[in-house]
């Protein structure tokens, strides 16, 4: 059987559609954010606990006070696990998502109910969309639209297109054949038969598949969230990355607080929307008009009162956004020039990231902060979307991203180093020190060797080279997993004192969490450690040469980095920022030091 | 001049149109449907030709796949004739164009349909005035007219329900008024009955009846049902494997059928409601009893029974004039009731 060389094409032809087509995915780029910063500015504006009033009354009036006042409740508890910004960066992604796949998905949908062939031809490709793993088109994504909402909007409409089309298309082929005909033998016209007959019969199934649509998208926010789309998904992500359980519950449920609140409010306004609805809602409330308790909860206010409710709200909520703004003007050299901060939420990433957007703002550059995964965040630094990342191991972890992107990149230097990589066992089992010990041992550690991502440099060097140098093959099988699965085992094997070997390497604040071993490598083949590097985009430098300056002279000790690390697990997440003040104001002259005026 | 004419009519099914026309030139040559269906060709309608005067009620009545209902959605173009014509008042309908084709279903042909097919969302008005809001007439008129034909078919009161809420009957009412509300000449009626019990089914047959007296449109009513035929229709054409086998009033076919097709179908009508004195007088030898009964010529057989057996003699048939026609004899009348056409009885003296 000859190659293909499928994938060599679709290298090619990404490469192809990015130079010929760049303004057309700039333009995109362009009116989805354009779309989404409308929205989420708009969202953003009011007082949480006055939006969470608006969005109760919006409840109230589709599905009953009882609704209302549960969706009152769930939005105060995403308030109170201050995720509010988060959930309204998510609600207006997953909003921006659904409108675009919709006005895509209706047209399609009828035009597919319409022909055959373009049923045919779209089955295949809808199929293509819905079961293509996300992250395979994701990092394309970045390449044509750069890291941010956009990528991550667009996997959403890719994943969410399929059943907003299908469920227009039978909605529309499943309206009675017999009353098509008989507007067409009463000489109506193809376009109004659509209108007048088909759609209107079809707003149930439509609806339902703008269900699908939002409740899809949400179940993509958490991949959003690795490409800089932030929000809800952005906290799942990290969360995930530092096995924060308590995190990742929190923004677990916010995201199903607003996934429950969307899925009835579409499920109501179906039924409002639709002709065939109202009525039954019209029977159901005489039916329920008898009992006065249901009555009470199912309590619906007029339209009209509905109406006047959420503009007096949403004015006062207008008014009190206004009143809190006035940003701080910005001080010294920096002139409000903007500059775009990638990071992968591992420990020193966050704490460096923080670090240099509160330096930065002191001087006053504008700083935006982008969490991402690791692929991502290399793309969208080649690509020119973000500026600097803090957190490149280099030469080795890293190297597969600079062997791609390396010319697209400028090394601005290591800040911290050496770092290590290692095997690592639990203190307690007390006769292995050292990567020898391992050897005839392997049925204690039922011959596993807990491994993250296959993709890590660091998983290389351990099948190719570590297992052979110390006699490990055929003993030890390297279980290729995830970072969070891995730190998820070593957690669950220290509390049961079982024995475990795990890869992990220096620094990592596993070491502070657990009492851990890390096993001497005699032979050196684990290499000589990368150091901490800080890399720009091409260029970079030499248009910001302070800052380039800066980052160059970058250097943080042990000491400084784990100190603030630790006022950062200490302060909470989403106050990163007042961690670092807080932190800068215990170590005198260092700001002065590391961004000198 | 007719109102509706077929002129030649043929629909097949193919999968490319050359198919098609390729299939009507071998039908034409006396190919068999059977045969063209081996090549993946469907005959619906073969040569379907007949004339509907203005007034008639023209039932085509035939087996489920026979084509009627295929030959009716070409009568108003919803099927495009693969060849052949259909003239209405003259005018060539197959000639239109889409547009001037929808005019004419709009305003001049409407239908009625075996399911009813009203639309749920709209009330039972809006459905009864959905061909005038298709015309464009303004809303209060429509208003005005739907309610006319709505209460013109007894639904007088329920304009504001919706077409759920109403039985069988009473939505294929709605479906009735929604044709007529149009004023169209002509009413395409696709097995309208069919979906109805048999009780109510009698009781909307008597009202069309009624109406039809009342309003004379041209209407071609589709059936399965042989004894609807018979009550309903002024000319019937039987429809068997695409074709008319026979076309004519339903005493012919009664009386008088094509083939063993058409004798075998006619077995189970009730005779007596359908053929009259007419059909079994036979002339009168001598001058007629002074004590027998005196009938006209359209009594049916169901009312002559009692007669007959009321006493000895030959019934009398006279017409309105008072001339006598001929005499029925009870051996004749019982063997067409027992199912002989008329020819085959020999009557003894």
């Amino acid at each position: 059987m000859p190659r293909l060389p499928l994938g060599s094409w679709v290298d090619s032809s990404v490469d192809w559609l990015q130079a010929q087509f760049a303004w057309l995915f700039d333009a995109v780029s362009g009116g989805i954010t354009g779309l989404y910063d409308g929205i989420d500015a708009v969202l953003s504006a009011p007082q949480p606990l006055l939006l969470a009033g608006i969005l109760a009354v919006v409840a109230w009036w589709l599905r009953g006070l009882a609704t209302g006042l549960v969706s009152f409740a769930g939005f105060a508890l995403v308030d109170s696990v201050q995720l509010w910004d988060e959930a309204m960066a998510t609600l207006s992604l997953v909003l921006v998502a659904t409108l675009v796949t919709l006005v895509i998905a209706v047209p399609l949908g009828v035009w597919a109910a319409r022909s055959k062939t373009v049923s045919a031809v779209l089955r295949p490709v809808l199929d293509f969309m819905q079961t293509m793993p996300a992250m395979v088109y994701l990092i394309p994504g970045i390449i044509f639209f750069g890291v941010g909402v956009v990528p991550g909007i667009i996997a959403t409409i890719v994943f969410a297109l399929p059943p907003g089309v299908r469920m227009t298309e039978l909605g529309i082929r499943q309206v009675d054949s017999e009353l098509v005909e008989a507007a067409e033998a009463f000489g109506t016209t193809p376009r109004n038969t659509l209108l007048r007959v088909q759609l209107p019969l079809a707003v149930p199934t439509i609806m339902a598949g703008v269900n699908q649509v939002i409740m899809l998208g949400l179940s993509m926010v958490v991949i959003a969230g690795m490409v800089g789309g932030g929000g809800l998904g952005g906290a799942v992500y990290r969360a995930i990355g530092n096995v924060d359980i308590g995190l990742g519950f929190e923004a677990g449920v916010s995201i199903v607080v607003l996934a429950m609140y969307l899925d009835r409010m579409t499920g109501a306004l179906g039924r409002q929307v639709s002709p065939l609805g109202r009525r039954a809602l019209a029977k159901a409330r005489a039916a329920t008009a008898k009992r006065r308790a249901a009555q009470l909860w199912a309590h619906r206010p007029q339209p009209v009162t509905a109406l006047v409710g959420i503009v007096v709200l949403a004015l006062v909520a207008g008014g009190s956004g206004f009143l809190g703004t006035g940003s701080p003007a910005g001080a010294a050299s920096g002139h409000g020039k903007k500059i775009g901060i990638g990071y992968i939420p591992w420990d020193e990433g966050i704490a460096s990231t923080y670090l240099w957007k509160e330096l930065l703002e002191r001087r006053g550059y504008e700083v935006e902060t982008r969490q991402l995964e690791a692929g991502a965040l290399y793309t969208g630094l080649a690509g020119g979307q973000l500026d600097f990342q803090t957190d490149a191991w280099l030469p080795v972890t890293h190297a597969q991203y600079l062997e791609k992107y390396g010319n697209k990149l400028e090394d601005l230097g290591s800040w911290y180093g050496p770092t290590s990589l290692e095997l690592t066992v639990p203190s307690y089992v007390k006769d292995v020190k050292s990567l020898a010990d391992l050897k005839g041992k392997g049925d204690r550690f039922k011959g596993r060797i807990v491994g993250i991502e296959p993709s890590a440099g660091m998983m290389g060097i351990l099948k190719d080279k570590v297992l052979k140098e110390y006699g490990l093959e055929g003993e030890y099988e390297v279980v290729d997993g995830s970072t969070p699965g891995m730190l998820a085992e070593l957690k669950r094997a220290s509390e049961r004192k079982e024995p475990i070997v795990v890869t992990l390497w220096s620094p990592h604040w596993a070491y502070s969490a657990h009492d851990l071993t890390k096993l001497a490598d005699p032979k050196g083949v684990w290499g000589e450690g990368d150091g901490v590097h800080t890399l720009a985009r091409k260029g970079f430098s030499e248009e910001n040469p302070e800052v380039g300056a800066w980052l160059k002279d970058f250097q943080l000790d042990e000491e400084q980095l784990t100190g603030l690390e630790a006022q950062i697990q200490k302060t909470g997440k989403g106050k990163e920022q007042e961690a670092v003040r807080t932190w800068l104001d215990g170590q005198p002259g260092l700001a002065e030091q590391l961004a000198p005026q | 001049m007719s109102r509706l004419q077929a002129d030649h009519l043929f629909k097949v099914f193919g999968r490319r149109p050359a198919d098609e026309s390729d299939a009507v030139r071998a039908l034409v040559a006396g190919a068999d449907r059977d045969a063209l269906r081996e090549d993946g060709v469907t005959a619906a309608v073969v040569d379907a030709s007949f004339v509907v005067e203005p007034g008639q009620i023209f039932v085509v009545m035939g087996l489920s796949g026979s084509g009627k209902s295929t030959l009716l959605r070409m009568l108003n173009g919803l099927l495009e004739p693969t060849a052949g014509r259909v003239l209405y008042d003259g005018e060539d309908l197959t000639a239109l164009s889409p547009r001037a084709l929808r005019e004419v279903r709009s305003r001049r042909i409407s239908m009625v349909f075996q399911h009813f097919a009203l639309f749920p969302h709209r009330t039972v008005l809006e459905n009864a005035g959905y061909g005038l809001e298709v015309q464009g007439v303004p809303r209060a008129e429509r208003e005005t007219r739907a309610a006319e034909a709505l209460s013109l078919c007894g639904l007088a009161g329920w304009e504001k329900s919706w077409p759920d809420e109403l039985s069988g009957g009473m939505q294929q009412r709605v479906g009735l008024a929604r044709a007529l509300a149009t004023d169209a000449d002509l009413l395409l009626m696709d097995e309208s009955f069919s979906a109805l019990d048999p009780l109510i089914r009698r009781d909307m047959q008597d009202q069309l009846l009624v109406l039809q007296k009342k309003l004379k449109k041209t209407i071609v009513f589709i059936t399965h049902d042989l004894n609807e035929a018979m009550r309903l229709g002024d000319r019937i054409a039987v429809m068997r494997g695409g074709r008319i086998v026979q076309l004519g009033s339903a005493e012919d076919i009664l009386v008088r059928p094509a083939d063993d097709y058409v004798a075998s179908f006619i077995q189970d009508v009730d005779r007596s409601r359908v053929l009259t004195a007419s059909a079994v007088m036979t002339d009168a030898e001598g001058p007629a009893d002074p004590d027998a009964p005196v009938v006209g010529p359209d009594t049916l057989l169901a009312d002559l029974c009692a007669l007959a057996a009321a006493g000895p003699h030959p019934v009398t048939v006279r017409d309105a004039g008072g001339s006598t026609l001929g005499v029925v004899r009870k051996e004749k009348l019982l063997a067409v009731l027992g199912g002989l056409a008329a020819e085959e009885v020999t009557v003894g003296a």
